[in-house]
């Protein structure tokens, strides 16, 4: 319960920060965002004009005011309304993130599809053929530039051999985009589960297992597995805001109308409650996914809980 | 006498460096009921000759020639299945260090349990029972809790007699204990070497690696010196404590005893 409590404290904290730091940037900028805003409007905006969308943007008041305000309203699930759409921000977010949601999904698939047969074999035929290639690949799969990999992809698939219809609505045009989505966290994963297979693999309770007379298939799938997974689990989930926060390239790079391109568009045209908004979202989706990984992992390990229990003798 | 294991011409090598065997030309045989100990430096390859034996070690590291024959048959050709299904069954081992020997996420029961059930057809429920029954013919208390903890809630002593338990439930022909008293202290030591005893009554042929000529000499008949992969000398442990041929013998006796004289 305690500990409950404390990692609901950590949570809030957290959201507290990332919005109130969203807030300040914003402000800071050099580009005063009244008047950025009446350039959109007005082709050439009169002073009056400016201050008048000043006043009602609320952009008048000190920043903390602004931001008190902000919190107050988005508490009661309002984050006010979009300058670009003049929709609200919540119905915006809300069309948009289900299409990034699913590209992350998808590529969140793939990483597990991927990971976990791939880093087997790697680590069970350790230094085989099979294993110096998934290294050469993981390290090349990790190091390449998210929107180079994209472009890569849409000139190969799209231009040079057009089968499938790359950008296009449905499921099958997420495959491309949500395989270069996950290329980066399935490289660093492999590589993880990898060595802690590995070191798993080299330990007593693995011998001690099979002269028991368990099969390999036992041990890896019973025990060195659920083992090794801790560490995995903790990337994942940390990477799942991470991805979303990332989308923007990959859905600019495939055309789709996703919160990464809607945030961007957002910051270009100064459209504050949008940023703010859709930074909060991405927040409590990084947070929601440590407190997923906290969870899975004390039920993986269970020296994670009961620390305290009786030791007798 | 009936002969439980037979090791004849074993070589063991690492595949990288095939032409420096780590065990050299090694025979020796084991009877029903009796207790040989091989004893050696650190190194001599008393470890990898034990993990040969239960084909432990990585086949895609060691290249390993000769015979290690039980009942009739050749470990060293058999079918991974096969020797699986022998391990912890007919052929059990007895580990070096308790507190690392389970895994540590998976409570004792559940590795008990699982442990059975590949020997033999068994419901969970039945095989916990069983499980049951093992821990209290080894005196542990309270063992259906003992059954539903992890194991690093468990001391060393109480972990030995787990493993000792596990590789008595399936009446095994012999067991390999690869310094089985090492990691303990002199207590649970004494509680070890009462079953080692209890075994070779009950006809267990015991295969026993030691640095601690007090333990070879209590409950060996036969002992191996190693050296270096080799062995240099062997005899029963009456030859060998009265009159030991070899240099290096001498030596491992004169430094034990004074080992022990120190202790004292
Ligand atoms: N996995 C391995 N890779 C390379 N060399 C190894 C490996 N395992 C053992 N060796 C080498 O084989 C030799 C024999 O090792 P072994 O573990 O059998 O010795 P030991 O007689 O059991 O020694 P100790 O008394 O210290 O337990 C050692 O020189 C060791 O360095
Ligand atoms: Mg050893």
């Amino acid at each position: 319960m305690v500990v409950f409590f404390k990692r609901c404290r950590a949570l809030i904290i957290t959201l507290f920060g990332v919005t109130a730091l969203s807030f300040l940037m914003a402000n800071i900028s050099i580009v005063d965002p009244a008047e950025a805003y009446a350039r959109n409007i007005f082709l050439h905006p009169t002073e009056e004009q400016i201050v008048q969308i000043r006043n009602e943007m609320g952009l008048d008041q000190p920043l903390y005011e602004q931001y008190i305000q902000w919190l107050g309203s988005s508490l009661r699930g309002d984050l006010g309304i979009s300058l670009q759409t003049k929709n609200t921000v919540v119905s915006d977010i809300g069309q948009k993130l289900p299409i990034t949601m699913q590209l992350v999904s998808l590529a969140l698939l793939w990483v597990v599809v991927l990971t976990i047969p791939v880093s087997l074999v790697a680590a069970l035929r350790q230094n085989s053929w099979f294993d110096h290639l998934v290294r050469v690949a993981t390290i090349l799969g990790a190091s390449l530039p998210n929107f180079w990999l994209g472009f890569l992809v849409l000139l190969f698939f799209a231009v040079t051999f057009p089968i499938v219809e790359v950008v296009d609505g449905n499921l099958v045009s997420l495959v491309f985009p949500s395989l270069v989505l996950a290329t980066p966290l399935a490289s660093i994963s492999i590589r993880l589960l990898r060595a802690t297979l590995l070191s798993n693999l080299n330990k007593d309770y693995v011998t001690y297992a099979k002269a028991r007379g368990l099969r390999n298939g036992r041990i890896v799938w019973g025990h060195v597995m659920r083992n090794s997974l801790p560490p995995l689990v903790m990337l994942f989930c940390q990477y799942i805001g991470h991805m979303l926060a990332g989308s923007a390239i990959v859905e600019s790079i495939f055309s789709m109308q996703g919160i990464g391109t809607h945030l961007v568009d957002a910051i270009m045209a100064r459209d504050l409650p949008t940023v703010n908004g859709c930074v909060l979202i991405i927040a409590m989706i990084f947070v929601f996914g440590r407190t997923l990984a906290d969870i899975i992992n004390k039920r993986l390990n269970p020296r994670m809980i009961n620390r305290d229990e009786v030791l007798y003798d | 006498m009936k002969e439980v294991l037979k090791v004849s011409h074993l070589y063991i090598r690492l595949k990288r460096a095939l032409d420096q065997p780590i065990v050299n030309n090694a025979s020796f045989s084991l009877q029903k009921g009796s207790a040989l100990a091989i004893v050696g430096e650190s190194g001599s390859g008393k470890t990898l000759t034990c993990k040969a034996v239960m084909r432990l070690l990585n086949a895609r590291q060691f290249n390993i020639s000769g015979s290690i024959r039980y009942n009739g048959m050749d470990l060293l050709e058999m079918s991974e299945k096969k020797i699986r299904a022998l391990c912890g069954s007919k052929i059990a081992m007895v580990v070096q260090n308790p507190m690392t020997a389970f895994n540590p996420t998976v409570k004792i029961g559940a590795q008990m349990a699982e442990t059975l059930r590949v020997h033999q057809k068994l419901r969970k429920k039945a095989a916990y029972e069983l499980g049951i029954h093992a821990l209290e013919r080894m005196n542990l208390p309270r063992c259906e809790q003992l059954m539903n903890s992890y194991p690093y809630v468990l001391s060393g002593g109480m972990l030995q007699r787990i493993t000792i338990a596990l590789a008595l439930i399936h009446e095994p022909d012999f067991i390999i204990a690869d310094e089985a008293t090492t990691a303990l202290d002199v207590k649970n030591q004494q509680m070890v070497l009462e079953e080692f005893e209890k075994m070779k009554r009950r006809g267990i042929g015991l295969l026993l690696v030691t640095h601690d000529f007090g333990v070879a000499a209590k409950l060996a008949d036969d002992m191996l010196v190693m050296r270096r992969g080799k062995i240099i000398e062997r005899g029963t442990v009456y030859d060998l404590f009265s009159a030991p041929q070899q240099t290096y013998t001498k030596e491992l006796l004169d430094a034990s005893m004074l080992r022990k004289e120190k202790c004292m």
